[in-house]
């Protein structure tokens, strides 16, 4: 089973992904409030898998997704985007995203971009 | 989805509303605060998350309107036009707090399992609107952005080996994103930017996906083509596309050609023209027909690709600004209020339960060392028990203090006064019962102090004041009880006013000067009074003070009222700290039992008919220490039948509340206990002087006196 970290500043957004990800068979190790705590779990933890969200307090996903990259250069890192962010997605994904959900996001896409990357 | 949804509604309400109330408290500082980008930010960021999570949940309207401040707050932040002098951020608060109150009613309708079908269109378009004001009043800013857009960086992606190797093939690629996927541009960049890794070359159309925002529709229509140079299998490239997610399809061949030597750094679209191979040739021209001026296709180092990413890497840094009251709670959980209810219920009954048994008629005049030994154990337990389960209800004023900074700051805008809110001790905790009783009676007072209490501007410069009026909101703990004052320093209560108001209700019969100050700012409480002859918006329609009253006396509270005419007026909240459990003096009437809470007893005495005195009505009072107090006999207050009916015999219990004292007069005293508070049925609420009831160690039942009500009965 895939051990998966949810980085997001919101406890609802959390709870969804948990949600989809539990019952589609991802295990979910941890979860993350803003980009140091993902930093820190992300070591702790060594998941095969992170949502990363991109808007949030401390340090934003962005920042969070190179220092784990520099970390492990193998971390595979999903954004969470919103739509609009179309810049912040480009800067993740230069940084190192693997690919990215668009919110507000369909359960079949989470599980097809976390099944394939 | 659908099915998962359900269980997340709890937790999207609970989240937003909490998010709702600290975007409203960002507001209001970022009125006062003389930078506002941090606040900028932060409103930003929340409206960002409200809109995601409104979204998931199919609240569309409120995720719109939520998107439609995030898109005003992301101009601020951007512009940073705040800054230019005779900026009216007013106006933009203004429509945010609308917004605010938007949610928040719906957020409402939704808990109340109502469909949130409100309707924020109008306020879309008025946020939409002001936007568009700003953008432009704001064209040079707008500029500058647009001037920056062009400057960015262009992103290269290309070998890192220049010279092809013979191994190296091309291939042709053609890929269909899945529909809906969203941000199809972006996608196209996520491929490129991991074929890159196994490519020494990857050139693609349309070239302009990071620049061109058609390009998006182009590549849902057309495709996007990739050209990948790699030595690595066609196999091993289909894998690759494979794994990438949102492909509805794609084709891979070979490419006709091999190419060597193809050692080529093009720093300059015009250069491109010349030395690009043939195929990427024709892509350029396809892509500067079609309508690029930017297009480019450009190959580049590693090295330099490296550069750009630092330098973006620090365009982040600067833009991730520190957030406003971060609460980090990883060591906390929620938990259903009505869980901690019952956990207290459950206490309460077990400071029961421990009364019935150490207390059982069975032990009298038992000789039980070691039950007793142990029994004094398990009180301990009890009580810490009982304490831990308290202090688990306890919570902070300070979101319910905070709230009282909108009402002020909305009522001096619209009366034209102006107010100062000062907030004093928002971190003591009390119940949450009480939180959710307070909440009500401080608004209408602090309406009250601002629309009665502070004076105009003008009248308050001609008596020699600071214009601007001031209301102090204080809380504070003193021994059991929590202390709330409301203090403004306005016009202060007239007492000649208040006693002709209440006088032609026939609320007194008594002369102005038989009356002392608290009596008559006493009648303000009463139903219907009202001495304010102009009705407005927020006060003076003479309903409030008397609910103010009620709501406080559900907690138990007392209210007192202090006034200096032209100076202001203090209105003193005493709440116990604690509903549920209390110390108190068990007394016998008759048959009956009584609960007088131990705070309130000064003393307990017994008189002899020497002392007691009887005035022109027929009240008795007794003389202690020179002062006169009225005795209050509890047998023929509530018609209790008892053998004891000569004063010299029972019992005289001494009794305080808000600096007043009379006498009760009781059969006998039972003994001091704690003892649980149960409300009365709602078939016999509102029986004077009582607060509710509780059961005894015995089994039986015991009604707790409330004193201040006591002495109402008295007095009126």
């Amino acid at each position: 089973m895939k051990k998966v970290l949810i980085v997001d500043d919101a406890a609802f957004m959390r709870g969804s992904l948990k949600m989809i990800l539990q019952s589609n068979g991802f295990e979910v190790i941890g979860e993350a409030e803003n980009g140091l705590e993902a930093i820190k779990k992300y070591k702790e933890l060594q998941p095969d898998l992170v949502t990363m969200d991109i808007t949030m307090p401390e340090m934003d996903g962005i920042e969070a997704v190179k220092a784990i990259k520099q970390f492990d250069d193998k971390a595979k890192i999903v954004m969470i985007s919103a739509m609009g962010q179309e810049n912040k997605v480009k800067d993740a994904v230069i940084a190192g995203a693997k690919s990215f959900i668009v919110k507000p996001f369909k359960q079949e896409f989470v599980i097809e971009t976390l099944s394939k990357i | 989805m659908s099915s998962n949804r359900e269980p997340m509604l709890d937790l999207y309400i609970f989240e937003t509303t909490q998010q709702i109330e600290k975007l409203e408290q960002t507001v209001l500082d970022s009125e006062q605060a003389t930078d506002m980008q941090v606040s900028i930010n932060e409103i930003f960021r929340i409206m960002h998350t409200i809109k995601g999570n409104s979204a998931m949940m199919l609240f569309n309207n409120i995720s719109e309107l939520a998107h439609s401040m995030e898109d005003l707050f992301d101009h601020l932040r951007e512009t940073k036009c705040w800054m230019h002098q005779g900026f009216d951020y007013i106006k933009i608060s203004d429509l945010v707090l609308e917004g605010i109150d938007f949610i928040k009613g719906e957020l409402d309708k939704i808990n109340n399992n109502q469909s949130a079908d409100g309707d924020a269109a109008s306020l879309i378009g008025r946020i939409r609107k002001l936007l568009e004001e700003n953008k432009s009043d704001n064209p040079s800013s707008e500029q500058q952005k647009e001037e920056k857009k062009r400057k960015k960086p262009k992103y290269y992606i290309s070998s890192q080996k220049g010279v092809l190797e013979d191994s190296e093939t091309t291939y042709d690629a053609l890929v269909f994103f899945e529909e809906g996927c969203e941000m199809e541009d972006i996608r196209a960049f996520t491929l490129v930017h991991s074929v890159k890794e196994i490519a020494s070359e990857v050139k693609y159309h349309p070239e302009d996906i990071l620049e061109n925002s058609e390009s998006k529709e182009y590549i849902i229509k057309n495709g996007f083509k990739l050209t990948i140079t790699s030595s690595q299998s066609i196999e091993e490239v289909r894998e690759l596309f494979n794994r990438t997610p949102f492909l509805r399809s794609f084709d891979i061949e070979k490419a006709g050609m091999k190419k060597k030597e193809q050692r080529r750094i093009i720093l300059d679209d015009n250069e491109l023209e010349d030395k690009a191979p043939e195929q990427a040739d024709e892509y350029i021209k396809q892509s500067s027909d079609a309508k690029s001026n930017e297009g480019f296709e450009v190959k580049e180092d590693v090295s330099k690709i490296e550069a750009v990413k630092t330098a973006e890497a620090e365009v982040n840094v600067s833009r991730s600004a520190p957030s406003v009251g971060q609460a980090v709670s990883s060591a906390m959980i929620s938990v259903n209020v009505s869980k901690l209810d019952q956990l207290l219920d459950l206490v309460g009954e077990l400071v029961i339960s421990e009364a019935m048994v150490t207390r059982n008629p069975d032990l009298a005049g038992l000789q039980l060392d070691s039950f007793y030994k142990s029994a004094r154990q398990l009180r301990k337990i009890t009580n810490e028990l009982q304490d831990i389960a308290m202090s688990i209800r306890m919570v902070s004023l300070a979101p319910t203090f905070s709230k009282m900074n909108r009402l002020v700051r909305d009522m001096s805008k619209k009366i034209g006064k102006q107010v100062n809110l000062e907030l004093v001790g928002q971190d003591t905790e009390v119940d949450k019962n009480i939180i959710e009783n307070i909440g009500d009676p401080l608004m209408h007072l602090i309406r009250n102090a601002i629309d009665h209490g502070i004076e105009t501007m003008e009248e308050r410069l001609q008596a020699g004041k600071s214009p601007t009026g001031s209301i102090t909101l204080e809380a504070r703990n003193s021994g059991g009880d929590v202390w709330i004052e409301v203090k403004d320093d306005g016009r202060g209560l007239s007492r000649e006013k208040i006693y002709n108001k209440a006088f032609e209700h026939g609320l007194t019969a008594k002369r102005l000067e038989e009356l002392s100050d608290r009596e008559i700012f006493s009648f303000i409480f009463l139903p219907g009074f009202s001495t304010k002859e102009k009705v407005t918006e927020f006060s003076g329609r003479g309903v409030g003070m008397d609910v103010v009253q009620k709501n406080i006396e559900k907690v138990r509270g007392t209210i007192q009222v202090e006034s200096t005419l032209g100076k202001g007026t203090t209105i003193a909240i005493k709440i116990p700290l604690t509903l549920s459990i209390i110390d108190g003096m068990t007394i016998k009437v008759g048959e009956s039992r009584y609960t007088i809470p131990i705070t309130s007893i000064k003393e307990s005495l017994r008189i002899s008919n020497e002392q007691v005195v009887k005035d022109l009505s027929g009240n008795e009072m007794i003389i202690l220490r020179g002062e006169s107090l009225p005795i209050i006999r509890l047998h023929k207050l509530y018609s209790v039948n008892t053998l004891i009916e000569d004063l010299q015999e029972g019992i005289i219990i001494v009794v305080e509340s808000e600096n007043k004292t009379v006498c009760l007069f009781v059969d006998e005293l039972i003994g001091e206990q704690q003892v649980v508070v149960k409300t009365l049925p709602n078939y016999v609420k509102n029986v004077r002087g009582v607060a509710g009831c509780t059961i005894l160690g015995d089994g039986g039942i015991s009604l707790i006196l409330n004193i201040q009500g006591l002495m109402n009965t008295q007095s009126a």
